[in-house]
């Protein structure tokens, strides 16, 4: 019975914890331009980050060695620290949108301004990673997460056509208004924010912080294979509730009030209360697994002592690297930046960055030195090698469909 | 004399028997010391592996591995400079207790001089912050 119960929260905690700001505006601007015809993306990015996430969460249980170590490991010092880099700035950048996404979250609540709200969420981000243990964290800002099913609740509400909904979700086609390079553009955006790296970075140092052992690859690989493509689905709510709303209007979704809006259209104040749980949630719950993600990644390729885990004094290296990432990321927000335009900027981004991650996983969990006779099967690295050709062409066409396209516009 | 160069890549021989002219064991430095994570003897990390330090050995025989070395890696492996010996932090070979898929010490690695930035950010700023010095809860 217990077990039960632990398989079920794990699945809840991932669909909950599925969503971020990046999803959630990225497949709100989709919907908004191209209705569900770019929903193929979703699907294949959900494939994507259960494969990977799956392999590093194994790599994670047999070897008891979180992601970057092995990094280091296998590319030598050298490429690894570019690899570190680039990744560290990836994440940040991502770090940088969620807290902007908490702000926006909450000012939609109080109408209170954002830039007031962006030191209290950061402030509020550290102290949890300071104080809360690693499974109160995750299981609360996942279940609470949970919220954002009242996408898929107004969806329905809104009585769509589904028919023309579906087939325009497996006839994909680019709509007539728009260039075929804009429709890329968004291709890869959406990839990379189903993909982002640092899910990989968090999912590997949280399976060594829970002290996986083998024994805990079964529940990891349920909650991943029923979690993450039900989180898929809310991310295809999303979009469709934008291509029945948004898109007949006109609207352009450039601020986290269009993404509310079809909720409100459908559902009135009580599911937009329901809503704003669910985006402080996510995006909380993002921000803490983005600044923690930097810590990780920093500190295991010097080899310090890491993790949530230690008194924050036994990691203290670690603490100070989560803090400063904060930090930057609060200091950039007051610039007067706006957040969506740093979340849209985060998801393509991630998507160059993602064969930094995805390489490596896939050699490391390969490798019989570090895995035994937990090695991937065959079907797995059929699966990964095709892959890791798809994430590389995002990661190849993401810059210059940027540049091509002036980010979408 | 001890010497900063790193060994040739050793043959990939497999179970590396013993070398009897140097009466140790023969390892890839390569493969299985440089970057590998240290652990030490409960487990805590240390470091990681940024360089060795080799003592030659007599003719024909293979440089032995003195110590683990912990330190800035820019100047050294990217740019390919030298570091002044002080900068340097230095593990003893003779600290070492096993070499796997960790290299795991027979010490414990608060009383070591690689980790003193630990012990200065906890002393001075982390273990100063409420809450530093609980678990979490």
């Amino acid at each position: 019975m217990t077990r039960l119960l632990g398989v079920a929260l794990g699945i809840l905690t991932a669909i909950g914890g599925f969503l971020d700001i990046g999803d959630i505006v990225t497949n709100a601007v989709v919907g908004a331009r191209f209705g569900l015809s770019l929903a193929w993306v979703v699907v294949l990015g959900v494939i994507g980050i259960c494969l990977f996430a799956q392999m590093s969460g194994r790599v994670a249980a047999v070897s008891g060695r979180a992601t970057f170590e092995i990094i280091r490991e296998r590319l030598g010092a050298r490429v690894a620290l570019a690899n570190l880099v680039a990744s560290f700035l990836v994440t940040l950048l991502t770090l940088t949108a969620e807290v902007g996404g908490i702000a926006l979250a909450l000012q939609l609540a109080s109408a209170v301004e954002p830039r007031l709200w962006m030191p209290v969420a950061a402030f509020a981000v550290w102290l949890v990673i300071w104080r809360t243990g690693f499974k109160p964290m995750e299981n609360v800002t996942g279940l609470l997460g949970l919220c954002l099913v009242v996408f898929a609740v107004a969806l329905v509400q809104l009585g769509p056509d589904w028919s023309a909904l579906i087939r325009d979700a497996v006839t994909p086609s680019v709509p007539a208004a728009e260039h075929p390079a804009t429709y890329w553009f968004y291709a890869v955006a959406l990839f990379g924010a189903a993909m982002t790296p640092y899910e990989v970075f968090f999912f590997s140092s949280g399976a060594v912080e829970e002290r996986w052992t083998t024994k805990d690859i079964a529940q990891s690989r349920a909650d991943v294979l029923v979690g993450f493509p039900l989180g898929g689905i809310l991310s295809v709510a999303i979009a469709g509730c934008a291509a029945v709303v948004l898109l007949p209007a006109g609207i352009e979704v450039t601020s986290l009030s269009h993404v509310a809006l079809p909720v409100a259209t459908a559902g009135g104040l009580l599911a937009v209360a329901v809503l704003l749980v669910g985006l402080v949630a996510a995006t909380f719950g993002a921000a803490l697994e983005t600044a923690l993600s930097s810590g990780y990644m920093v500190a295991q390729y010097l080899g310090w002592s890491w993790g949530k885990f230690r008194r924050p004094a036994q990691a203290a290296r670690f603490h100070l690297t989560v803090i400063v990432a904060i930090v930057v990321g609060l200091g950039v927000l007051m610039t007067g930046v706006d957040p969506i335009k740093v979340t849209e900027y985060s998801v393509v981004f991630s998507a160059v960055a993602l064969p930094l991650t995805y390489l490596p996983i896939l050699v490391v969990s390969n490798d019989p030195q570090y895995m035994g006779d937990k090695v991937n099967g065959p079907v797995v690295n059929a699966l990964g090698q095709v892959f890791l050709v798809v994430v590389v062409a995002a990661s190849l066409a993401a810059i210059p469909l940027l540049l091509l396209t002036g980010a979408g516009s | 004399m001890t010497a900063r160069r790193r060994p040739r890549r050793q043959p990939a021989d497999a179970g590396y028997p013993p070398d009897e002219s140097v009466g140790g064991r023969l390892v890839d430095a390569r493969a299985h010391l440089l970057d590998r994570q240290v652990h030490d003897v409960d487990g805590v990390p240390v470091t990681a592996v940024d360089d060795l330090e080799l003592v030659e050995g007599r003719a024909g025989a293979a440089p032995t591995v003195a110590a683990l070395l912990s330190g800035s890696i820019l100047n050294t492996r990217l740019l390919g400079g030298h570091q002044p010996e002080p900068r340097w932090g230095r593990i003893p070979w003779s600290s070492v207790a096993k070499v796997g898929v960790v290299i795991e010490l027979s010490v414990r690695g608060e009383d070591l001089d690689v980790t003193w930035t630990e012990r200065w950010l906890r002393e001075h700023l982390i273990g100063r912050i409420p809450g530093g010095q609980h678990d979490p809860e």
